[in-house]
């Protein structure tokens, strides 16, 4: 039996809690701020002390634009043009994603902007190969 | 942080290709990686009247290891450069590669350990090496360039994700900036139309610029009698990432750069008087680029000022600014956080002609990311190229009626590496 003790890959702990449904952060125990998404560092002091968290999902969806077709990434060529995000999560945290529940056409965009601030819930998207962050139209 | 050069540099010589394709470019088809390299080195040197043996080092810069295949890329293109037997190093720093690598020599330089120093930046993001062949060549896709040059963006999170770089430089930054200032979405597109006619006047006025056809003549050509239709024209002009259209955006090139950066007493036979190395910035960051204001990009903020503050220099003292425009409202925005422009007002003065090389707030006079065209690790030289030209009285027709005293380069090296260099007298 091996004594090397194995180190798990924050980013795989990421987006194995993205197939569950769960959002992973680290809070950091110095500065209690939250590294959203996770990594060994809090990215806000730059102390190390940092522990697993979650974050709510819940967040406000400032500024929406889609992507260009064909996607710049072959993950995203089913999907493209997508609408993608500018987004600040409850915690406080600035956060760019997929939208969903609005199509990718200037109507639809226009007619966001002009709305303001809305809110948006996290969700799981799905793709071919991996689970990526989404955010849905709330309400 | 002491922030300062402790002896005076200056920029000896400078030299740039033309930007555009190795297949099909005038004046660049059929040449090499190598080849092509050599000519901007060439003519950096002898604009210094130097060898390359008489450079103590070199600073070899790119960005893209997939498309422009010399890694080790200064040991490789010795032979081509007259450098052999040189102390150097290979390095990136993306589309600020070669401002970063002129920083360093500057470094050098001030620190006293060594007297010449070539700086020089290759990128091929339109075509690479076709299979095995050492000299022939074929186009990369859009779509490949795009993902190739992906690779610097955050590869745990942002990419793997969705990240997008037309949506997280133009379509969000272009919301914020409506939102903040209150502009409508048809004053924007208004606003960007011409800020695109001006950087396509200015490299139709550029021998080595990668598009040089003014936005009016690629309307006529088209069919269009006005060329606003042709610019809200979903065919020719799609949105990219609305409420940002395609001619918003940088252009892909092939192209190379090259600087000669030196102590100023160790020079001779120069073929024009060397221009102060001021003062240099570098500040970089992960994703998200931004806060909840997607026009104010603090690494931005904290390179120019780190700049500024070593040249000594105030904003007002600015004669000549470019700033990264790969996105032009995210270059807009540059120019209003250095305080170049009014904040709220970069689109009202595209639209009322002072961005031009004629107006009195010039910018990107070589043509910019768009025009004058974009080789990654190549680009920030072609821009400080330009402002030395502009200060000498050399750009020709596309000439400042005044001569810059004193220019600033901004560059966003991906994803992002942002530097300044201010440049002035020695």
């Amino acid at each position: 039996m091996s004594n090397e003790e194995t180190r798990p890959s924050a980013i795989r702990w990421y987006y194995e809690g993205l197939k569950e449904g769960v959002f992973r952060a680290m809070r950091c125990s110095t500065c209690g701020q939250l590294t959203f998404p996770p990594t060994g560092c809090c990215e806000h002091c730059g102390s190390w002390s940092v522990e697993g968290a979650e974050i709510s999902g819940e967040g406000t969806l400032l500024f929406a634009t889609h992507n260009i077709a064909p996607a710049c990434h072959p993950r995203f060529e089913a999907i493209a043009p997508y609408v993608y995000g500018h987004i600040r999560l409850k915690e406080g945290n600035i956060v760019q994603a997929i939208v969903l529940g609005v199509e990718a056409v200037p109507d639809q965009l226009h007619a966001l902007f002009k709305r303001g601030p809305v809110p948006v819930k996290a969700e799981t998207l799905t793709m071919q190969d991996l689970p990526v962050l989404a955010f849905r139209l709330a309400g | 942080m002491r922030n300062m050069l402790r002896e005076p540099v200056a920029i000896a010589g400078v030299g740039c290709s033309r930007f555009g394709d190795l297949l099909s470019t005038p004046g660049l088809k059929g040449l090499s990686l190598q080849e092509l390299t050599a000519t901007a080195v060439k003519e950096a040197l002898d604009d210094a009247g130097l060898s390359g043996q008489d450079v103590d080092a070199v600073f070899a810069g790119n960005a893209m290891v997939h498309s422009s295949q010399v890694p080790g890329t200064y040991t490789q293109l010795a032979k081509w450069t007259g450098t052999q037997f040189k102390a150097g190093v290979h390095f990136e720093a993306q589309c600020s590669t070669t401002s970063v690598g002129a920083a360093m020599a500057a470094m050098a330089v001030a620190a006293g350990v060594y007297d010449v120093c070539l700086v020089y930046g290759l990128e091929t993001t339109r075509t690479k090496v076709k299979g095995y062949s050492p000299y022939e060549r074929e186009p990369i896709s859009h779509q490949q360039t795009w993902l190739w040059t992906d690779m610097a963006v955050n590869q745990a999170y942002g990419v793997p994700q969705g990240y997008d770089i037309f949506s997280t430089y133009n379509g969000l930054v272009a919301l914020g900036y409506c939102r903040k200032y209150g502009i409508s979405i048809e004053d924007y597109d208004r606003g960007m139309f011409e800020l695109c006619r001006t950087r396509r006047l200015h490299g139709s006025m550029n021998p080595k610029a990668n598009v040089q056809e003014t936005l009016e003549a690629k309307a006529a050509s088209e069919g269009f009698s006005d060329p606003y239709d042709l610019w809200r024209s979903d065919q020719h002009n799609p949105f990219v990432a609305w409420p940002s259209r395609l001619m918003s955006l940088v252009t892909t090139a092939d192209g190379a750069s090259a600087l000669v950066i030196a102590r100023p007493g160790a020079l001779r036979g120069a073929k024009a008087a060397p221009i102060g190395f001021k003062g240099f910035g570098i500040c970089y960051s992960d994703l998200p680029w931004y806060g909840e204001d997607p026009t104010q990009w603090e690494f931005d903020r904290r390179a120019c000022q780190a700049a500024m503050d070593m040249a000594g220099i105030k904003a007002r003292d600015l004669g000549y600014l470019h700033t990264h425009d790969c996105s032009h409202i995210s270059g807009l925005c540059t120019a209003e956080m250095i305080g170049y422009l009014k904040a709220g007002e970069g689109l009202t003065a595209a639209r009322e002609g002072r961005l031009r090389f004629d107006g009195d707030r010039p910018m990107s006079t070589h043509g910019g990311r768009h025009a004058f065209g974009h080789a990654w690790g190549a680009s920030a030289g072609s821009d400080i190229y330009e402002a030395a030209l502009q200060m000498r009285g050399q750009a020709g027709r596309r000439q400042m009626p005044k001569r810059p005293e004193v220019a600033m380069i901004h560059t966003h090296g991906y994803a992002m590496i942002s530097t300044a260099v201010v440049l002035g007298a020695i």
